[in-house]
């Protein structure tokens, strides 16, 4: 489903992927560790079409189409779903406008009309309901005032409203309490099947622990150092990261 | 009518501002002068148009009891109950070259005295139409006794080929304990010019809220002066200026805070795209003694083009010890991040870009403080966004 071969990418003069590879099929999930500045967020950007990161070398191909290509926009609609690391507020959008005008632009993209209102708000309930999310968010600003963890449910819930193909997660993790931990994996695990993927990009185990993966891979200084199952993040855990970097600079 | 004679009439012209006057340092009214010369010079008459069906479909839009001023003259007069209504042939002597030339070619003024709780708005409409250069007044003064309340839609517009200066001077008394919430919308001929003047005064204990809406004009100043004389007055406006190409709208406000305690709040919020020039001159001026005051204001810029000017300032002048004061102003382009991030979702650019900008715009419209007209005012700003956005594609550089 993504092929990425020999990826390099910069931002401004400093080269953060270093000829990175990697392969996911549908039905998999992906684990993407490593220190910080490894570039697993460059990495989860750059698939996304985040304009200031200029790709060097090498080639992305989605669904065997050139995904460098593309713009951001495109990508999504082809069934590509970027939650952020740090979502973004937009006061004076409302959450239910965001939801709808991205489903239906994805529809269109798909030849189908408009998703009908009734519709709309039922799976959009449903979906609240299933992460623990106040229906009330659907008529707030976008992330307007939301907590840590309320911001990164409302990423799962976008991420449950348009069904993308293959869904990055970009350290979605990060400053959650262990409710909003599991209904992030709620969502994620609900999302899993064998026509998706799944990458997770994440600092620490303990995600891992609520969402299986099928494999593991670490970067390190934007090369993907190694890869194994998910026994290798429970290696990560025990021993850090720095035998890692020893070895890649070996 | 009585009317000086052409020669003192355009000595007056000659006596309007220039950029050599501090106030007016961004605005050439040489626009306006030159109509002025020609209009008098070519025997001053007042434009016989018909404006019946424009008159018919702006005031049923808008559920209030309409006062119609179409090419300064006086054509359509409610008498609410509760409201008293006289023309004055005469404005008050105000300062200025503007309001002189404002009472030497009135014709018909207008002053509103309302004595009880309004439940319908006064509506203002102050419209012209020009198939050969001409120029309009508009003087209308409107007294809310004390204990009274009520809300006022001041409309603006025009339409025409030909060049059109309108020159107009709203005063409005808010006595003491009375409530007033004004709003102002200008919608006027993009080549036409106007010169509008808002004056308040408020009372003890008073409540004044206004919201400015700009969307039409080809060079378009306003004045929006407010007076502070009496402790507990309650003051917030807001403006919201839209301008495209070719457009340049001055909004100079001026609050004086001669008593406290007193509050006054304003926020003014422009969207710029191509050539244009927009102003914002907010003027607080706390005098000694007034002490209590809490002045706020603010002034926020959407640049889409990097053709657009914006000059902001805010001026403070504070002589009291006991006072709060804040002031923040903004230039910017949309953010970046946050339009990778809806269009991450899957929302081309410009329906990015248009979604953002529509959020910038409708803060102001939800808190436009006259209700009944707020339905008109968001289409009205719907409909200029749409066309402001769509004259320039490229929203990033």
């Amino acid at each position: 489903m993504l092929e990425i071969k020999n990826l390099r990418s910069r931002i401004g003069d400093t080269e953060i992927l270093r000829g990175l590879s990697l392969s996911v099929n549908a039905g998999e999930v992906h684990a993407i560790m490593g220190p910080n500045g490894s570039g697993k967020s460059t990495l989860a950007q750059v698939v996304a079409g985040h304009q200031d990161y200029e790709v060097t070398d090498g080639s992305v191909t989605f669904k065997g189409n050139d995904l460098l290509e593309l713009e951001p926009e495109e990508r999504a609609r082809e069934g590509i779903f970027l939650g952020f690391q740090y979502p973004v507020e937009i006061p004076g959008v409302n959450n239910a406008y965001l939801l709808k005008a991205a489903l239906n632009a994805k529809r269109k993209h798909q030849g189908l009309g408009e998703i009908d209102a009734f519709e709309f708000l039922k799976m959009a309930r449903e979906k609240m309901a299933s992460l623990g999310m106040d229906p009330k968010f659907l008529n707030r600003g976008v992330n307007e005032g939301f907590s840590g963890g309320e911001k990164k449910r409302n990423e799962i819930l976008q991420m449950a409203m348009l069904e993308p193909e293959l869904a990055i997660l970009d350290e979605t993790d990060s400053g959650l309490d262990i409710d909003a931990l599991k209904a992030v994996a709620t969502g994620v695990n609900a999302l899993r099947s064998p026509d998706r993927a799944i990458v997770l990009v994440t600092h620490y185990q303990r995600l891992l622990d609520y969402i299986e993966p099928d494999f593991v891979h670490v970067l390190s200084e934007g090369r993907i150092v190694k890869s194994g199952d998910k026994t290798l993040a429970f290696e990560l855990e025990e021993k850090g990261y720095d035998w890692l970097r020893e070895a890649a600079s070996a | 009518m009585t009317r000086l004679p052409t020669d003192a009439l355009q000595a007056i012209v000659q006596r309007l501002p220039t950029p050599r006057d501090e106030d007016w340092k961004y605005t050439d009214l040489s626009r306006a002068r030159e109509i002025s010369e020609r209009w008098l010079g070519a025997g001053a008459a007042v434009p016989a148009a018909v404006l019946a069906d424009d008159i018919e479909r702006i005031t049923s839009d808008i559920d209030a009891n309409w006062f119609v001023i179409a090419n300064g003259e006086l054509t359509i007069l409610t008498k609410p109950v509760g409201v008293a209504v006289e023309k004055v042939k005469k404005p008050p002597a105000m300062e200025g070259s503007l309001a002189e030339l404002n009472a030497a070619l009135l014709i018909d003024g207008l002053r509103i005295r309302v004595n009880a709780e309004l439940e319908k708005p006064l509506g203002l409409l102050i419209i012209d139409h020009a198939d050969e250069a001409s120029v309009s007044q508009a003087f209308i003064h409107v007294e809310f006794a004390s204990h009274s309340a009520g809300k006022i839609i001041e409309y603006h517009t025009s339409s025409g080929s030909a060049d059109q200066y309108a020159n107009t001077i709203v005063t409005i008394d808010v006595g003491d304990n009375a409530s007033v919430r004004h709003v102002r919308i200008q919608d006027r001929a993009r080549t036409h010019v106007q010169t509008g003047r808002t004056m308040v005064n408020v009372g003890r204990d008073a409540r004044f809220q206004s919201s400015g809406f700009d969307l039409g004009g080809g060079l378009i100043r306003n004045d929006m002066i407010i007076d502070i004389s009496n402790p507990g007055a309650d003051v917030s406006f807001d403006g919201l200026y839209l301008a495209g190409d070719g457009q340049h709208i001055d909004n100079h406000t001026r609050v004086d805070h001669r008593v406290g305690p007193a509050t006054s709040r304003q926020e003014y919020r422009g969207i710029l795209n191509g050539k244009c020039r927009c102003i914002w001159n907010g003027k607080a001026i706390v005098h000694e003694g007034a002490d209590g005051t809490d002045a706020d204001q603010a002034n926020h810029n959407l640049l889409l083009s990097d053709k657009a000017e914006i000059d902001a300032k805010p001026e403070l002048e504070i002589y009291t010890d006991d006072v709060k004061c804040s002031h923040g102003t903004t230039v910017g382009q949309l953010d970046e991040t946050a339009l990778f991030y809806l269009r991450s979702r899957g929302l081309d650019k410009q329906h990015a870009a248009q979604i953002m900008t529509h959020a910038f715009a409708a803060g102001l419209v939800g808190r436009a403080p006259v209700e009944v007209a707020r339905e008109k005012i968001t289409a009205l700003v719907e409909a200029r966004l749409a066309t402001l956005i769509q004259s320039d594609e490229d929203f990033s550089e």
